[in-house]
């Protein structure tokens, strides 16, 4: 078998201007995988099949990588000035700073390889989007292996990334009419907690909000309509 | 009008049946459940089972599992209702004649069970057409199963042909269509159907 | 007419008759009189599977279908022939053999023709 820094060697002799990055996997499992650049991952895949021969592929599964708000410390020397004894002197003082940015989330679809003809693997490959909003769109490999095809439609269905060239990019799972995106992290449910007996933890949280909510908006609607129920 | 059930005994005793035209009308109707031949998760397995020789639901009159809403008395919600499949199951209950009836199978079938809080799943199918036998149970068993069908039976061998409580298709006001839910943007609508379903109280 | 010896096959067949149909025409009778009909759109609907039917039951089907049917055909009729054949197979004459031999040839001929044509390949 050969490691990924080989995998990663041959791709780049290969396919000259792919970028290909190694994503370690610190747990005992050392499953390393490979980030692709979506630009060239056509010719990434066709090699891999064809050249290293990873003629099965598994599964692909998708990741929501929400935009993270990140504190960190940062030591800053900047100028002060201060009034000395009548004398303004300038000196040089470092102080302890708490910044905060925001790093951009991403959509990230991961691929699992194996290689039947050499009983090789799992190779993972990785790619992500540019962002979670409008330019959610990565190619899609099923021109490559054909069993991606109903498992990017699924992507599609619950992380709502966009599979450029894929032969028939409908939803999966859900209706045709749905919009939203379940998988996301910031999916929101429809809000039908009205009927939770044995609610605990977060949908506790959530049907009491829908209690509160309802039992204004009922008092209302019992004035209007001379009382439902 | 109706026959002691000391002296009945007593006939019978003798030779004589004495009965009614309600009873031989609900004797006729409970022994012969037809339900309709679908199943929708792993609780369709059991349902399978419930069928087959160990467990033998033939002894209920109900082994004639018909492939067309039109033919079938029992909708068995065998399983999870998905939110995909809710409205497909409420047109097929549509789709069969009076006297209808619902057992709902299963944890997932009378609330959503395991899967309540999923984004895909029908909190009950109870929201948009009327249950007649609930079953608990993550699978329930066969013995469940027959158990329903017996609760069931009892239902309806109780079920007067006029007046109060009688069955819907000899009531000429009762509920004839169950609206059947759209599939929205969000969520199916409306969420439940409020002439079936009302949010139970629940007393803390 | 009483003395005929079909009368009692009359009255028989009378009462069976009867016998199957009075059921059914008193519960005609029945749900005419105490159940009211309640006919609605989705009831009425002619699709029993749970889905709303769209479009036109009359499509037009690839010609490659048929050529399964065909091909299928070749086989069947074959089959449905070579049996009696085979079983009356030791009082047959060296005729008889040229016969079948001839028309197994004539639909081994089809058979090649059809692979020939690729129609033996899926997709």
């Amino acid at each position: 078998m050969k490691t990924v820094e080989e995998i990663k060697a041959a791709i780049e002799a290969a396919v000259p201007d792919a970028r290909v990055e190694i994503v370690a996997n610190p747990s005992v499992s050392g499953q390393h995988s490979l980030r692709l650049t979506p630009s060239r991952a056509i010719e990434v895949a066709t090699f891999l099949r064809d050249g290293l021969k990873f003629d099965y592929l598994s599964n692909v599964t998708g990741v929501d990588w929400p935009d993270k708000e990140i504190a960190e410390k940062v030591k800053v020397t900047r100028e002060v000035t201060k009034v000395e004894d009548g004398v303004e002197q300038t000196a040089q003082e470092t102080v302890e700073e708490t910044r905060k940015r925001v790093e951009p989330g991403c959509l990230e679809a991961v691929y699992h390889l194996y290689s039947m003809s050499l009983k090789q693997g799992p190779l993972v490959l990785r790619m992500r989007t540019l962002n979670r909003t409008d330019q959610a769109e990565l190619p899609s490999l099923t021109p490559v292996w054909r069993s991606a095809e109903f498992q990017e439609r699924e992507i599609w269905d619950l992380y709502g990334i966009v599979f450029s060239g894929h032969p028939d990019l409908r939803r999966l799972l859900m209706w045709d009419g749905f919009k939203d995106h379940p998988m996301r992290r910031d999916y929101v449910e429809p809000d039908d907690f009205e009927y939770e007996p044995t609610a605990h933890d977060d949908v506790l949280k959530r049907a009491e909000a829908h209690r509160a909510a309802h039992a204004t908006a009922g008092a209302a609607g019992h004035e209007a309509t001379g009382g439902e129920q | 009008m109706a026959v002691e059930e000391g002296l009945k005994i007593e006939l019978g005793k003798q030779g004589v049946l004495v009965t009614t035209i309600e009873e031989l009308y609900n004797w006729g109707r409970r022994s012969s459940i037809w339900p309709m031949q679908f199943g929708l998760a792993c609780c369709a397995i059991e349902m399978i089972a419930t069928t087959m020789a160990r467990y033998d639901l033939a002894r209920f009159g109900a082994e004639v599992f018909r492939p067309s809403p039109r033919q079938a008395d029992l909708m068995i919600i065998s399983g999870t209702v998905t939110k995909k499949m809710a409205p497909q199951v409420v047109r097929l209950y549509n789709q069969m004649a009076e006297p209808k009836y619902v057992i709902a199978m299963g944890a997932c079938a009378i609330s959503g069970g395991p899967f309540k809080q999923g984004y895909n799943v029908l909190k009950g199918i109870d929201r948009y057409i009327p249950v007649d036998v609930h079953i608990p149970g993550c699978p329930p068993r066969p013995e469940a199963l027959l158990q329903a069908f017996m609760t069931l039976q009892k239902k309806i061998d109780a079920q007067p042909l006029t007046g109060e409580g009688r069955p819907r298709h000899l009531d000429a006001e009762a509920q004839g269509e169950f609206p059947v839910p759209v599939q929205g943007e969000h969520d199916l609508e409306p969420t439940s159907n409020p002439g079936v379903w009302t949010v139970p109280v629940v007393i803390r | 007419m009483v003395s005929s010896p079909y009368f009692s096959l009359l009255v028989l067949f009378v009462a069976a008759l009867g016998f199957g149909l009075a059921p059914l025409g008193l519960a005609w009778l029945w749900g005419k009189a105490f159940s009211p009909a309640k006919p609605n759109k989705i009831k009425n609907a002619i699709y029993e599977c749970g889905l709303e039917s769209r479009g036109d039951a009359w499509v037009q089907f690839r010609s490659a279908y048929y050529l399964y049917a065909i091909i299928f055909l070749i086989f069947d009729v074959e089959a449905v022939f070579l049996l009696p054949f085979a079983v009356a197979f030791t009082g047959l004459g060296a005729a008889a053999c040229g016969a079948m031999l001839v028309f197994v040839l004539m639909l081994v001929e089809g058979l090649a023709w059809a692979w020939g044509k690729g129609v033996l390949t899926w997709a």
